[in-house]
């Protein structure tokens, strides 16, 4: 009788349990590689305050559009996904995505959130991603290799005149150092770096809502010139000719280039990895001074069809607190929150401030043809940049990007 | 010993009908599990694949008929032919370093020699790297700040400092085929020894006791005696290069300026990067015709005057 009664109470404390996993919700995440610093982090504090519980897989970074693509093709997709922030019109224009539209304007803060990831996320009047991460792109300057060139360190510049000028000071101490630095053979990392330039000096890549590329501009000729002179000058490493983004960060934390323009993600990089390496953050310069970033990072996406939107909103809004985006900053993303952005990265190193106000006027590009105009290592953006950095034909080979991406757009419009 | 006899008659006519269709049917029911194989993993996807031609196709969303339209937008595809045409250059010049190599290398090999086993191994080697870890490989031994060769050429005093081989066509392209000549000469090696092992010696001291000198017997009758394996190892190596890929992906990344975009390369980075599957397809397509009819005039301009 004891026995009977001892079996009936586990059958009922199984049952209990079995009954509140059940009520509890399992949700899948994907997320790239490079987010591995903070999403396990922001996930698994999510988990231990709510109820709906989310699974997070990381997929390498190259891999992921053509992933989700396919599992979303198969009908295996996960829940949620944090996607670069690019790829949204090409995913929403496929009807891959759930419209977030009314979800997202309940949210009491949704005119504080980063407008550069609000852009990419609007496909056709409705909003379809929503702000994850963020990464805008800076200029690192090394204090101590400005120092031993007789600049002062503490002075960042301020035109493109200032930086070719110290860029060859610094240039000038030899022994394997060189003046700047950037990946000449990597679309995606000059679009991250290059464009802003030529936004900061008024000119635009694409116009007409994402319909006409624009590329041959006087900003463009321009901001060509200046990368142009800085490697006719030597200024910048042979490895810079053929770096497809693999050395993007690697050639500054070396302690042997001057300046480089590059993602936020390096601050939080360099302070842990390399604490040898006195550097300073400023914002990437127009021509004649003025300032511009390229808004990067990933969109939280929901994937269509799945009723996921009320435990969509239970994880953005603790994203959205001062804890999540704490957390994002602690990892070396930066906050997607502009009224909480100073908070969350108060109790780091200060020159995240510098880059969280990059973040706010970040821009992106917004098409669903960015992959084929931009990013694609075989795309007219990469093999141009190339051309003219390193090449004889400038004019030439503008007028052919400018060409070839105006046709991809085309054949798409 | 009478049971034995053969019966006259009608009845043998039959039996032996009978017995030629049992055989045919032996025959299909042994081929049939090739024949299946060739039907499941060739004829099938290459209908697929010619059907998917016909259609846009986009990895996201959904496929739409469009007759042929695939294939008229890719004769306006200037990519497209530059890279064909790169191709096509770069599978003569490979083809032809290959064979300079392995030719000698098989004539080498065969005679029997104290080492020759060791050679032989030694020269087959680099034939068991796959094509990607014998990529990159080579891409660290082209790296220009911790390569081998940018270092040995700056130390011997070569060149002033250490250079970019990558960063210019014509070293690039260089590079790799003599990255492809070392990994590949090997394996034509053993296909010509083959050959050359399959010619009798009666044939060769015949002619030594003509007085013919060891290049009339090269040309008279080494030459002509391998043609059926001259023509193997062509095809083997005509093929493999018209659809290179891999080498160029890993260690010049299409570059420089997107001059080392093989046609295989092309037809990926539409595919899997445009994603433009339908496109993709039209292209693998045209790049099989041209291959069938390439192997097709190879085969008729290597065979024997009395047939193969």
């Amino acid at each position: 009788m004891k026995l009977l009664k001892i079996a009936a109470l586990a059958a009922t404390i199984v049952g209990a349990l079995s009954s509140s996993a059940l009520a509890q919700q399992k949700l899948t995440m994907w997320s790239r590689s490079t987010s591995e610093a903070f999403m396990p982090t922001l996930i698994k504090a999510f988990n231990e305050k709510h109820k709906t519980q989310i699974e997070l897989q990381i997929v390498p970074s190259t891999e992921m559009v053509q992933k989700y693509a396919t599992a979303a093709a198969g009908g295996s997709a996960p829940d949620f996904v944090a996607l670069d922030l690019v790829y949204g019109p090409a995913f929403a224009k496929s009807g891959v995505l759930e419209d977030l539209t009314d979800m997202a304007k309940s949210l009491p803060y949704f005119d504080q959130l980063s407008k550069a990831h609000l852009g990419t996320g609007t496909y056709e009047g409705r909003i379809y991603a929503l702000p994850m991460s963020a990464d805008a792109s800076v200029l690192l300057w090394n204090k101590k290799l400005f120092k031993q060139a007789g600049l002062d360190p503490n002075k960042a510049p301020t035109t493109w005149a200032e930086i070719e000028t110290a860029a060859g000071k610094v240039n000038a101490l030899g022994n394997g150092i060189n003046g700047f630095y950037f990946a000449g053979a990597c679309g995606g990392c000059n679009a991250f770096t290059f464009m802003p330039l030529i936004w900061a000096s008024g000119g635009d890549i694409l116009v007409d809502n994402g319909k006409r590329a624009n590329i041959d501009s006087p900003q463009m000729h321009d901001a060509i010139n200046f990368y142009r002179s800085m490697v006719a000058k030597g200024y910048v490493p042979e490895s810079a000719k053929t770096d497809s983004g693999k050395n993007f960060f690697g050639g500054f934390a070396t302690d042997k280039i001057g300046l480089s323009p590059i993602g936020a993600f390096a601050i939080g990089n360099l302070v842990k990895n390399y604490p040898t390496v006195e550097f300073g953050v400023t914002f990437l310069p127009g021509k004649d001074g003025g300032k511009a970033s390229f808004g990067g990072g990933d969109n939280f996406v929901v994937t269509a069809g799945r009723d996921n939107l009320k435990a969509a909103k239970e994880f953005l809004d603790f994203v959205y607190s001062l804890e999540g985006q704490t957390l994002l900053a602690k990892g070396g993303s930066l906050p997607t929150r502009a009224d909480v952005a100073t908070e969350a990265v108060k109790s780091l190193d200060e020159r995240y401030q510098i880059a969280t106000e990059a973040m706010k006027i970040g821009r992106t590009p917004s098409s669903p043809f960015y992959n084929d105009i931009i990013n694609s290592s075989t795309g007219p953006w990469k093999q141009m940049l190339n051309e003219v950095f390193f090449g004889n034909d400038v004019k030439g080979s503008v007028a052919k990007a400018q060409a070839s991406m105006q046709s991809i757009l085309d054949a798409a419009n | 010993m009478t049971s034995l006899q053969q019966p006259t008659g009608a009845q043998p006519v039959r039996r032996r009908n009978n017995r030629s269709r049992r055989n045919q049917l032996a025959g299909l029911l042994f081929v049939a599990p090739a024949l299946i194989l060739v039907l499941i993993f060739f004829v099938i996807p290459l209908g697929m694949a010619f059907w998917m031609s016909l259609h846009n196709w986009p990895l996201l969303g959904k496929p739409r008929f469009i007759w042929f339209d695939n294939y008229s937008r890719l004769l306006q595809d200037a990519q497209f032919w530059i890279s064909l045409r790169f191709t096509v250059y770069y599978t003569v010049i490979v083809t032809i370093a290959i064979f300079a190599v392995a030719f000698p290398l098989a004539l080498y090999a065969e005679r029997s020699r104290p080492l020759t086993k060791l050679y032989r191994t030694a020269f087959f080697l680099p034939v068991v790297v796959g094509f990607g870890s014998a990529s990159l490989l080579w891409a660290w031994l082209l790296d220009v700040d911790s390569g081998l060769f940018s270092y040995v050429f700056a130390y011997s005093g070569l060149t002033e400092k250490r250079i970019n081989l990558l960063a210019d066509f014509d070293t690039t392209f260089w590079s790799i085929v003599v990255m492809v000549v070392w990994k590949t000469a090997g394996f034509n090696m053993i296909i010509l020894l083959t050959g050359l092992q399959g010619i009798s010696t009666e044939v060769q001291e015949a002619a030594r006791m003509d007085g013919a000198s060891s290049w009339q017997r090269f040309r008279r009758i080494t030459l002509p005696l391998m043609r059926r394996t001259i023509a193997l190892a062509l095809i083997l190596s005509v093929s493999g290069s018209m659809l290179a890929f891999d080498q160029f992906y890993i260690i010049a990344d299409g570059g420089p300026q997107n001059r080392t975009v093989t046609a295989v390369y092309w037809i990926f980075s539409q595919s899997f990067m445009s994603f433009r599957l339908g496109y993709g397809a039209a292209l693998s397509m045209v790049l099989l015709v041209i291959l069938v009819i390439i192997s097709v005039v190879q085969l008729r301009l290597l065979r024997n005057p009395e047939g193969m």
